[in-house]
């Protein structure tokens, strides 16, 4: 049973704070730490305080992908940055509402952070 | 006869000079079985032999039988022993019927061979001592081949003595032809010289001889007859002693050769690694058993009059857990009315293995701590949710909570989840229903939602908890399809008016044949089922339907 | 003898009441059948054998043509199993003093009941069992055998499509030292595919299982033993290919069905997936049936989907050119070329000609 779960992360910077990453594949057990390890390099790489995480491609995540998806929330936080889930697909969403994470994963943000990153 | 031999020979040395010098022992006899020549090689091994005297009483008995053999006609060279040593001997017809015998030693090809077959039979005898003592990883069983093939292969008895307790001691003796026996046995390892050592390991010690007579009587096997030898050999084990090996011989047999030692050693050598091997294995699985005890899913009982069962596949095939867990606290809580509700939890911790295993022995026991408090869920969760709560880690758990009671011939069932997918509830007529219990995962927000729903079943109806390894499970007879929840809508409305145990197995098989031989995460399932009463219809319609 | 055939008599009886009680879900009565019988003097081995074995190959046998579903299936078990427990709650067993087997099913084998009165049987007859039951994978049963050195394993198969694994459970229990008893449906009628995949004895049923067990223990496995010892015809990897392209196979069968059969575009969700199913027990059968190199097993599966297509209502008339698009796709494979072949020609000769519609649709 070779690695079924393909999931590839394809990398942007859109400018000095905003980064893109297109995500396609399966966000599962075997793949999700891969998504993170992009997300740690680029934080350490660059001052990235907004990631753009385009979700338009994932065919499928479980609740280890919805594990991966909370950690890199975590990550972006944690240096006072905002994670924006874009594209999101409805078995997604769904997953989000039933963990009741939604809220938590797609409009967290506070407002004066927002402000001051757009500004 | 007169003895001439000298003169005779004399003349004969004139006749042909080659003959007395010859290397080898020639002897030349007529049909009659007269010796007519020997030479000084012959002389030397035949010193009673006598020109004109009869070869009979003079030369080896196999040389005369050979010699009449081939006056008779048959002509073939014999080989035999005179003395230690061994020859083969060639006939050269003379035109009078006389033949000439000449010798050739092949004592040293013989003894060759002999070592290089008795060697071969080593060999074999090791490699057979070596996959059959490395097939069981059990003591008791690898104890048992290794008496059993000391007793075939080195001793007409054998024991094998594995280090025990203060004057108990696992044992394993055969008599060779015989079963084997294992027991323990109370024995002071003092009575026999060099077990002691032997089974300390310490100090080092080679084998060593023991005198028959002063061999303690449980070491002699009944109508054994008298023991010529015994010696005890210490098993070497990986670094740690791993018993002592005991050969007896009766007195018929020959004692030990220097060679025999070296071999029974070489048995020693790999008994000792195969007994240590399966004793190291033992001791891992019984502290993997004990550790995993309060993993493992629980076996389920009816909880008053309440149907119970669940059923549980971890993702990999070499673990027994994984990230999936369910429990039946009995009796959780006494309501005011004296009523007793059970809790039921069935939950998913996000990942695999042992890792994932191992947090879910936390959040059980943590939900073990929170009974009390069980008629509030969502305090019960909020607790839970504390108590997972690491700022490091966004593992999280899903879990269903479901209190239930037994009304009358019914259940009331009060459901909430984490963040777990919804339970469902199939009722009698076939209909599936999915209970609205929504909240929040738990172990990483600091806050959590939570509502609770509640559900009456009535005889017949099963409420089904399950986890998305049932859900998501991939496969079909297509191959790379999602089972979904339609699918298993569908499975639990053909369930409707059955045991808890026939549902959860029929949900249970049905994910498990549409993954097939393929991959698949953590598989739970729970289903809480009012029993049926005494007088009621058949099960559904008959046939298969499609 | 005389009191011998009252007892099978009794046992008959008891068996059509208790199947009575099963078929309609009545744990209760299903429960008082079986203790009324035991408290009449019917001796526990017969009540389990006799009585309970009896009705749940009745159950069997009425899945099997197609008069009970699976789910039917499943809650009869199910009261079947609750009863044992109560009888092995009420029955006294021997001190265990004969020796230790360990009872499983082959891995991916559902039915356990077979392997759970064997277990109660043998606990009757003084051994000291362990009773795994089923979905035991190998790596499990392995470690339970170096951990408790049992005597022997019975081992209960009643899927013929899961010999493979069987055949790999078998040489892995040899190889840890324990020889195998093999028992149930999937090793053929006389015990064949047991022998074939290197049991050490082979019992049509439990009781002459225990027989056997009870007579003299197996002698221990010696030398290393090794599958393809067995099986040398695998060398040709036909297996291999089938069971590893089985979803492909599958689909290109049910594409070319639907280009035939334009009413399978159609047909219902579950129309279409019992169809694909049918399918791909079809090719999990073609594998077995390379696996032990029996076209014998291939042909005995059509002719039983045959007739169960045909209760269901289901026109098996897709059956020939399902097998010739399963030809087409293996048609480098001689052995499965050869079975296809006999089976194509076996289920046009049972269908007649084959024609056109006939006027009865599939069944919904």
């Amino acid at each position: 049973m070779s690695s079924p779960h393909q999931l590839t992360c394809t990398l942007a910077i859109v400018d000095a704070h905003t980064a893109r990453i297109v995500v396609s594949g399966e966000i599962v057990f075997d793949s999700g730490d891969r998504l993170l390890g992009v997300v740690a390099d680029l934080l350490a790489d660059h001052p990235v305080r907004r990631l753009r995480l385009d979700c338009g491609e994932v065919t499928f995540c479980d609740s280890y992908g919805l594990g991966t998806l909370l950690a890199v929330h975590r990550r972006l936080d944690a240096v006072g940055g905002v994670l924006h889930l874009e594209n999101r697909p409805a078995a997604l969403d769904r997953l989000l509402r039933r963990t009741n994470t939604y809220n938590h994963l797609t409009r967290s943000v506070e407002p004066e952070r927002e402000h001051q990153l757009d500004s | 006869m007169v003895k001439t031999s000298r003169v005779v020979r004399q003349s004969d040395v004139q006749q042909d000079v080659g003959w007395r010098s010859a290397p080898y022992p020639v002897v030349s006899v007529d049909a009659a079985g007269a010796v007519r020549v020997v030479n000084e090689a012959a002389l030397v091994l035949f010193p009673g032999a006598a020109v004109g005297g009869s070869m009979a009483g003079t030369c080896p008995g196999w040389l005369v039988e050979a010699h009449e053999r081939h006056t008779g006609g048959t002509r073939d060279r014999v080989s035999g022993l005179i003395g230690e040593r061994s020859f083969e001997a060639h006939p050269v017809g003379g035109d009078d019927g006389t033949v000439t015998w000449w010798l050739v030693e092949d004592t040293d090809t013989r003894l060759a061979r002999e070592a290089l077959r008795l060697e071969r039979e080593r060999t074999a005898v090791l490699g057979e001592v070596s996959s059959r003592l490395l097939t069981s990883l059990n003591p008791e069983r690898c104890m048992q081949v290794a008496a059993e093939l000391a007793a075939g292969h080195l001793a007409d008895a054998a024991w094998v003595i594995a280090p025990g307790g203060r004057r108990d001691f696992p044992v394993a003796r055969c008599v060779r032809g015989g079963d084997v026996v294992h027991e323990r046995l109370a024995v002071d390892p003092d009575d026999v010289a060099g077990l002691a050592e032997a089974l300390q390991g310490f100090p080092p010690v080679p084998s060593r001889w023991i005198e028959p007579s002063s061999a303690p009587g449980w070491l002699v096997p009944e109508e054994f007859g008298e023991i010529g030898s015994i010696v005890v050999t210490p098993l070497p084990g990986h670094g740690v002693p791993a018993g002592a090996l005991i050969l007896l011989r009766r007195t018929e047999q020959r004692a030990f050769s220097e060679d025999e030692e070296v071999f029974a050693r070489l048995f020693a050598a790999r008994a000792g690694a195969a007994m240590s091997a399966a004793r190291m294995f033992a001791q891992q699985v019984s502290i993997t058993e004990t550790l995993m005890r309060d993993l493992l899913p629980p076996k389920l009982h009816q909880v008053d009059g309440i149907e119970f069962a669940g059923r549980y596949r971890p993702a990999l095939d070499t673990e027994r857990v994984g990230g999936d867990f369910y429990d039946v606290h009995p009796a959780a809580v006494t309501t005011g009315a004296g009523a007793v509700e059970s809790l039921a939890v069935l939950g998913d911790v996000c990942g695999k293995g042992l890792e994932a295993a191992v947090l879910t022995g936390k959040v059980r026991t943590t939900l073990q701590a929170l009974l009390p408090m069980a008629s509030d869920h969502r305090r019960m969760l909020e607790l839970l949710n504390n108590a997972l709560l690491d700022s490091h880690d966004t593992r999280f758990v899903t879990v269903v909570l479901a209190s239930v009671a037994r009304v009358g011939s019914e259940v009331r069932l009060r459901l909430t989840s984490g963040g777990h997918l919804p339970p469902l509830v199939v009722r009698t007529t076939g209909e599936v229903q999915e209970v609205p219990a929504h909240g929040t995962l738990i172990g990483v927000l600091p806050e959590i939602e939570a509502t609770t729903a509640e559900v009456v079943l009535a005889p017949g109806e099963t409420c089904l908890l399950y986890t998305d390894g049932i859900t998501e499970a991939m496969g079909g007879p297509l191959g790379g399809e999602m089972f979904g929840e339609e699918r298993l809508h569908a499975v639990l409305a053909s369930c409707a008016g059955m045991p808890a145990d026939a549902v959860a197995e029929h949900v249970h098989m049905v994910a498990s044949q549409w993954i097939g031989g393929g991959s698949h995460d953590d598989i739970a399932v729970l289903a809480i089922t009012a029993p049926r009463g005494r007088h009621l219809t058949a099960v559904g319609g008959h046939g298969r339907g499609a | 003898m005389t009191t011998t055939t009252r007892e099978t008599l009794d046992a008959r009886t008891c068996a059509q009441r208790l199947w009575e009680a099963v078929v309609v879900g009545d744990e209760h009565a299903a429960r008082d059948v079986v203790l009324t019988a035991s408290g009449e003097g019917l001796d526990t081995e017969s009540v389990l054998l006799d009585v309970i074995g009896a009705v749940q190959r009745r159950v069997g046998a009425e899945w099997a043509a197609n008069r009970l579903t699976v789910a039917q299936e499943h809650a009869a078990t199910a009261i079947n199993e609750r009863v044992i427990a109560t009888l092995a709650g009420t029955a006294t067993f021997p001190e265990p003093h004969r020796g230790r087997i360990t009872v499983a099913c082959v891995d991916g084998e559902w039915h356990a009941l077979p392997a759970r009165l064997l277990s109660e049987v043998l606990r009757l007859r003084g051994f000291r069992v362990d009773y795994l039951g089923a979905q035991v994978p190998a790596p499990h049963l392995i470690t339970h055998l170096h951990s408790t050195g049992p005597d022997a394993v019975a081992l209960s198969g009643s899927i013929a499509t899961r010999l493979p694994t069987a055949h790999a459970t078998i040489t892995a229990c040899q190889a840890a030292g324990v020889p195998v008893l093999a028992g149930g449906g999937a090793f053929g009628p006389d015990g064949r595919y047991a022998r074939l995949l290197g049991a050490d004895f082979w019992a049509p049923d439990a009781r002459s299982a225990a027989d056997r067990l009870t007579e003299a223990p197996l002698p221990r496995p010696r030398g290393t033993h090794q599958p393809i010892d067995d099986l040398p015809h695998l060398g040709d990897q036909e297996y291999t290919m089938v069971s590893r392209t089985s979803g492909q196979l599958v689909k290109a069968a049910y594409s070319a069905l639907e280009a035939r059969f334009p009413e399978l575009a159609s047909y219902s969700e579950s129309q279409r997936h019992h169809t694909a199913q049918d399918l791909a027990h079809i090719v999990d059968f073609l594998a077995a049936s390379l696996y032990i190199d029996d076209d014998a097993l291939f042909l005995g599966f059509l002719a039983w989907t045959t007739d169960i297509l045909g209760a269901r209502g289901v026109p098996a008339r897709f059956l020939p050119p399902a097998l010739d698009v399963l030809a087409a796709e293996l048609r480098d494979f001689p052995r499965a070329k050869r079975v296809l072949a006999r089976a194509h020609e076996l289920s046009t000769r049972t269908l007649g000609v084959e024609g056109p519609d006939h006027d009865h649709g599939p069944a919904a």
